[in-house]
């Protein structure tokens, strides 16, 4: 090495970084989950081996019961523009109990957030369960499930987009001597309008797809009738289904993007 | 048309900090008052105690013969109009339906919700636009205006309240010297013409010798001036301006420019 | 108060075109698809008291020699939930890259990539776990296997939205100091896109818990099974537990990922 060093001041020491020890945490907790699970590469492997196969068996997709899958079809959706509805009926009541700048009083606020907390948190699938139980088979409890549910979530996005207003709006609004109730139709769901359209959207979106799985508890659409193809390992007609149910949901997502496009 | 009486206010926040530290005035009827003072004197807590916005720790606010309580709000600001620094108008609503929102302590909840008015809720909002010169804008989106009509809109609005009172938090500082000689104009004008009460905040200290009657002088929460505008003179706006005591001759002029 | 008094506030004091034609869309779809939907108030109503029955029996003595299980079937949910997120990220981020426009090497690269993140989307978790438990058989493995297929969809492409939107003006401050193709996207696009990225994964990790809980309807682990079959069976004994746990979780999750987002910022 060099004989003459150039002496430098000592630079500050560098700060710690935790990155090192979140990732070595994040593997070992993986590594951790496949032992508990006792997941086998093994099994995956020839799982995968065999997929391919597997898949093949459904590439001759049997359209020959066509009628009855659009007439499911339309029942899945009718669940979800039922359950979308409800929920969004429900949300626009409870949300503006609960965004801290609308809500009367704290406990007012505490006990809407919680409800629609504990809305959001049952699983769609339970909630289809125990109407299944109570009103039977059929898309009518699914739609209920679907609607009490999902009112969890848009009540809690509209809840923060109305909370996220201007508070000057809303100052302005109540200077006039507005009461609650105008205050939230004129200063709140007015100024979050273009948000809560993309909710309501999302939601839609989001009701179909479980509107076609929840046919497995009994709710109707066509869950069931997939349910059923697989188990009698009917791939060809199952192979329809999935075809069938894709396109569906593909069609009402580009339909969604486009009035969200709309709305810009 | 209403007197307002303030009677020593107190407002005092958490960690102990007075913003008003006991003001008494009296304002009168029909009259053009303006107070000025320092950033922090306290100026935006005063007048948002008038109707309500804040709550004063302690001391009364009487308008006309109501004293503002917390059971009486919405009727005491049905008939105080407020006017603000940033406009607030609710962007994605027309201007005819932000004039109209005045209109809303004397609509019944049902109606509103469907957003249904009156027709002379609609011919006063309509009068409301002719006086600040609007009319032609009526229909456009409230964010789709410039910032001396949105203000103007923030005028029709408090005039559509038909009130007693008007107060004007800033109105001008948003916005540049042109609009603000309409907007002080505008005020002066409505002051005159309908008798209404109008009190305004401002930090510009010739737009308030030019278009008040009045001028209440604040700094730190305690009222230095309370006299017409003839009063303001180099000693009392040094003592309106002066920080912490410190005399402030010297830079007096060039600090008021940008007061 | 006289009607003919009243009007909205529009030129012609009629309602709006656009609000006046969603409402009326709205209700004719409403009323046309009420029939598919089985609509009936007075099934509804008369199910009433059964809820209220129900509720009543759910307020039983747990079953306390299950607790043991119910924990473990909802550890399994978690884990299911981590692990499969944790895979569909390690995925996901390559595949953001590809399928941003910005970032991506080539068009048909980059539509090949974002077609495939759509298709990958496009159906529920449940269903694919349906198919996987056809292919490797029953336990947590279809479940894992489902869930990062469908999270891989979802957090490619909000990955690659967010690598759309940074700033390309660092960018260029980076392509100024000679970056090779895969420094330039390390150091310049992904730094900016990263909170975006945390916000995701938070997301979606709320998801997925949502998902995980249900999918041991199909066989595919956690604690979904055993959820079905108390329903099935009036379990009482185990249904409310059951719920308990899955909120509590849920709930925990969402206090967790509040806080954290709160740090993040």
């Amino acid at each position: 090495m060099a004989e003459h060093t150039i002496q430098r001041p000592a630079l500050p020491k560098k700060p710690f970084n935790p990155t090192s020890v979140w990732l070595s945490g994040w593997l070992a907790l993986i590594w951790f989950i496949i032992v508990d699970l006792e997941l086998s590469f093994e099994t995956l492997l020839y799982g995968v081996q065999d997929i391919f196969e597997y898949f093949s068996r459904y590439s001759r997709p049997n359209f020959e019961d066509i009628s009855r899958y659009i007439e499911l079809l339309v029942q899945t959706l009718a669940t979800a523009l039922w359950g979308s509805t409800l929920a969004i009926v429900l949300a626009v009541l409870l949300a503006p109990f609960a965004a801290r700048n609308l809500s009367p009083n704290a406990a007012t606020y505490r006990i809407a957030r919680e409800l629609l907390n504990f809305m959001r948190a049952m699983p769609d699938l339970l909630l289809a369960l125990i109407f299944v139980a109570a009103l039977g088979l059929g898309p009518l409890p699914g739609a209920l499930a679907l609607g009490l549910h999902t009112a969890g979530f848009l009540g809690k996005f509209f809840a923060e987009s109305l909370e996220r207003v201007d508070n000057g709006i809303y100052e302005a609004v109540t200077a006039t001597g507005a009461s609650r109730i105008q205050l939230v139709m004129y200063a709140g769901w007015p100024s979050i309008q273009r948000e809560a359209l993309g909710y309501m959207l999302y939601i839609f979106d989001r009701n179909v797809r479980m509107a076609a799985v929840l046919g497995l508890v009994g709710a109707g659409g066509i869950g069931l009738a997939l349910h059923d193809t697989l188990r009698m390992f009917n791939y060809d007609q199952s192979a329809a289904l999935i075809v069938v149910i894709l396109a569906t949901i593909l069609t009402i997502d580009y339909l969604s993007t486009w009035i969200r496009g709309k709305l810009n | 048309m209403a007197q307002i009486i303030i009677k020593d206010i107190v407002k005092r926040y958490d960690h102990d900090f007075k913003a008003l530290k006991g003001v008494s005035a009296e304002i009168a009827a029909g009259s053009f008052t303006v107070i000025l003072g320092p950033s922090g004197a306290g100026k935006s807590t005063l007048l948002r105690s008038i109707n309500g916005l804040e709550t004063p720790t302690n001391g009364t606010i009487q308008i006309g013969e109501h004293i503002v309580t917390k059971d009486n709000l919405r009727q005491v600001r049905s008939q105080v109009g407020m006017v603000f620094q940033h406009f607030n108008l609710v962007d994605r609503l027309s201007v005819m339906t932000n004039v109209l929102t005045g209109r809303l302590s004397h609509r019944s909840w049902l109606g509103s919700l469907l957003y249904l008015f009156r027709r002379t809720d609609l011919d006063l909002a309509h009068d409301a636009l002719i006086r600040v010169g609007l009319t032609d804008k009526a229909w456009s989106r409230a964010d789709k205006l410039s910032g001396g009509q949105q203000q103007r809109v923030g005028i029709a609005r408090a005039l559509a309240q038909q009130p007693r009172v008007i107060l004007a938090d800033e109105p001008v500082a948003s916005l540049d010297p042109v609009a603000s000689e309409e907007i002080m104009g505008l005020l002066r004008e409505i002051c005159t013409r309908d008798g209404i009460t109008v009190v305004v905040n401002l930090h510009h200290v010739e737009l308030a010798r030019r278009f008040a009657d009045r001028i209440i002088g604040l700094n730190e929460g305690l009222v230095v001036y309370d006299g017409p505008v003839s009063g303001l003179d180099r000693a009392t706006l040094s003592r309106i301006y002066n920080r912490n005591g410190e005399q402030v001759d010297e830079q007096l002029e060039s600090m008021l420019a940008y007061a | 108060m006289n009607n003919s008094n009243l009007c909205w506030p529009t030129p012609s004091g009629r309602p709006g075109l656009v609000p006046t034609l969603v409402l009326i869309i709205s209700i004719l779809l409403l009323a046309i698809s009420a029939p598919a939907v089985e609509l009936d108030l007075s099934r509804i109503v008369s199910a009433i008291p059964r809820m209220i029955d129900f509720t009543g029996n759910l307020l039983v003595m747990p079953e306390w020699s299950y607790l043991p299980s119910l924990g473990k079937n909802i550890l399994q949910t978690i884990e299911m939930t981590f692990l499969a997120t944790s895979i569909a990220l390690v995925i996901s981020l390559p595949l953001g890259v590809l399928a941003a426009k910005n970032t991506s090497p080539h068009p048909a690269v980059f539509h090949v990539t974002r077609n495939a993140l759509c298709l990958m989307r496009a159906l529920p978790e449940l269903v694919w776990a349906l198919v996987f438990v056809s292919a490797v058989g029953l336990g947590p493995l279809p479940g894992i296997m489902a869930l990062s297929f469908v999270t891989v969809g979802f957090m490619g492409k909000f990955f690659a939205e967010s690598i759309e939107v940074v700033d390309q003006r660092q960018v260029e401050g980076v392509v100024a100091q000679g970056a090779s193709w895969l420094q330039l996207r390390t150091f310049a696009h992904f730094p900016q896109a990263f909170p975006d990225f945390v916000g995701t994964v938070m997301y979606v990790l709320d998801h997925n818990l949502r998902a995980a809980a249900i999918l041991g309807l199909v066989g595919a682990g956690g604690i979904g099974y055993d959820l079905v079959m108390a329903m099935r069976m009036f379990d009482y004994g185990r249904l409310l537990p059951i719920a308990l746990s899955i909120y509590l979780v849920v709930t925990l999750l969402d206090r967790a990922s509040d806080h954290f987002r709160m740090r993040m910022i």
